[in-house]
This record gives C-alpha cells, structure tokens and sequence, in this order.
C-alpha cells in the first residue's frame, strides 16, 4: 500500500480551485477530500456546517468497510457509496489508492448528477497527488534538529 | 501513514487503542478526552463512539486531539479504539489502516490473560494484512485494571504479553481513575515524534 504524498502550497491550491469548479457547477454544498486512514485533507463549501474532522474520518472508514465487503463478494472495486438523506445526501467517490472525494448535496439534487460532476474533479485530484507522489522526499518535515527533551510530555492532565 | 501537509504545516499522527474486549480502551480516551489541558477549546476534538446499544465498541471511538507546534508544524492525533469483541475482527483490520502508532490495552486480571495474548496474535495477524509489520510500528504495552483484586503481577504480565525480540514500555493503569492514562499517551507520542526524527520523516512521510 502507498503513501499519501505530502502536498505543497500548489498542490493545495489547485485542488482547492478543482474542488471550487466542483461545487459551483454541482451546486453540492461541501466538498472533501479525505486520506482513506481517516484524514482530512482540505475542504470546500460551508464546512462550518458541520464538524468535518469527524465527518471525514468517519466517512473514510465507512467506505474502508464497503470496500471490504466488495472483497467478500469478490468484487475488487465498490468505486463509489451513495447516502440518501432527506434534506442532505452524500456520495463518496475513490479517487485512488489513499484517497476519496465527499460531497454533501442537497436531496433535491440527484446523485447521477453529482457522479457526472464528480469524474473529471476525480481525475484532476488524482493526477495532482500522482504528480505529488512523483515529487519524492523533496520537502520532508526536518526534524533534525529537534531536542528530544522538548516532547518528553506533550499532554497533561487537568489540575 | 502520518500526513505532512506543507501547505497548512500541519503533521497527522494517527494511534490506535488495541486490546481484548472491555479491557478499557474506551475508557482511556473518554479519560484523556476528559482531562487533557488544551491551550483552547478548538485543540480537542468531539468525541465519536461508534457503539452498539449496549454501550460496546461496534466500530471505533475517535477524537483529534492537537498538540503543541513542532517545528512550527501544527501536529495532531487522532486517536482511535477498535472494538475488543473477536466478532468485529475485520472492523479492527478496517481501523488499522494507516496506524501510526498502537497502545495495546491488556486486562490485568488472570482470567483475561488468553484473551490478552489471543488479541495479540490477532494484531500481529490484522496488522500484516495490511502488509504492516508490528516491528516497524512505535507501540506501547498498558496493564489496565491493576485496581481489581485479582490482577496478575506485572512480572507476570510482562513475560506473557511483552516477550517479543524488542522490550516495549508498559505502564500499570487504572483507566477508571485516570491513573497510567496519560503517562501511556505521552509514552506513546514521545515514541511516534523520536520515530520521525530517526527516519528524518523521509520520502513520503
């Protein structure tokens, strides 16, 4: 299994305008793009809707199960899970490997058409983390010279 | 994996809480999610249970937690249960992906010791699934329940469960009373941060 690359300001920032053209031309009212361990990556919309650390992580294992059934029933790929709800729907799209693209929609908008609207956002997604990937180790977090003494206890209980 | 974003400076840890059933892995993060001194409220996330109508694991507990900026890089956790119940076995495989780092939570009482060691197996097993390998992953042993009466030694506990080639720390908790919660945790963070300096959080991380 790969890794998630690290992503630059540019990477970001393209995803961000994909992610942008997604909701404008779809009219979906959140867009996500989540690391299948449960990662939120960046998002787009109204996310102040919702708690969307919890919303992606809970998503990502949601689909990480239905892709686990798909394996039960020798299917290799379930490449999309759809939620019907009844003011808001979601639909989770695979973008690749390590990651996938949620969008919250209104109920009166149909899933096709977000699935329509969703394929080429997909593709741009993952040829940009594909071109992250390709990038290497280029700007690793160095942390060299960190004092190990500095971590020794990062939390602490309440008085 | 761990993700570094450079474009927001953030690093994201990802812990899992592994253990037999009702050995208190829950119990350990409602502790920490209790208790933890945060800077400001936004630097604790809710806390999610996934859990059946009786109050077991069906899923997973989750909640983010940030701490200090390292190197000026906002590091966050997100720490996570799985349930204990064997039945739910492939759910944990589910909640292993991408883990980082493992607190393996054992019930220190006697009659819990074949549970303990099966639900060890199960990791190394659930664990290589995933093409991980327990040996590569930072991990830290907790002996919860010392408060019962009937709690094996710690000697005991270690040559049992902490036998494998490397020694791993382990902490006595009572997680009930917040006791060996914390120490474990900041083992356990301590161990991820001196993996990353070690590795130079090299290539992909």
């Amino acid at each position: 299994m790969g890794q998630f690359p690290q992503l630059q300001q540019e990477d970001i920032d393209l995803i961000d305008a994909v992610l942008r053209e997604l909701l404008r031309k779809s009219e979906a009212n959140i867009a996500l793009l989540v690391e299948k361990a449960g990662y939120l990556i960046h998002q787009c919309g109204n996310p102040e809707q919702i708690d969307t650390t919890t919303f992606a992580t809970l998503g990502s294992n949601a689909y990480n199960a239905v892709q686990f059934m798909a394996s039960l029933v020798n299917e290799s790929n379930f490449s999309s899970m759809y939620q019907q709800g009844e003011s808001y729907s979601t639909l989770m799209v695979n973008i690749d490997e390590n990651s996938l693209l949620v969008i919250v929609f209104p109920t009166h908008l149909t899933v096709g058409s977000m699935k329509y609207y969703a394929a080429p956002a997909v593709r741009s997604i993952a040829e940009r983390i594909n071109e992250a990937s390709q990038r290497g180790p280029g700007a690793a977090l160095d942390l060299s010279d960190l004092d190990p003494t500095d971590v020794q206890a990062l939390f602490h209980r309440k008085d | 994996m761990a993700i570094i974003n450079q474009a927001t400076r953030e690093l994201q840890v990802k812990i899992v809480y592994y253990g037999p059933a009702k050995s208190g892995k829950t119990t350990n993060l409602e502790q920490v999610h209790a208790n933890v001194q945060v800077p400001n409220a936004s630097s604790k996330g809710k806390m999610t249970s996934l859990a059946t109508s009786s109050d077991r694991t069906l899923f997973f507990d989750f909640f983010p937690l940030e701490a200090v900026a390292i190197k000026g890089f906002k590091t966050k956790f997100a720490l996570f249960t799985v349930p204990g119940q064997v039945i739910y076995n492939a759910t944990r495989q589910i909640v292993l992906r991408g883990v980082d780092g493992i607190v393996f939570v054992a019930d220190s009482q006697y009659e819990k010791m074949e549970e303990n060691i099966e639900t060890f197996r199960h990791l190394e097993e659930n664990l290589k699934t995933l093409n991980l390998n327990l040996d590569d992953i930072p991990y830290v042993m907790q002996y919860n329940k010392r408060d019962l009466p009937d709690a094996a030694p710690v000697e005991y506990l270690e040559y049992v469960l902490n036998n494998r080639d490397v020694h791993v720390p382990c902490f006595e908790a009572s997680a009930s009373k917040c006791e060996g919660v914390f120490e474990t945790l900041n083992m356990i963070t301590r161990m991820l941060l001196h993996k990353f300096l070690n590795d130079g959080v090299r290539a992909a991380r």
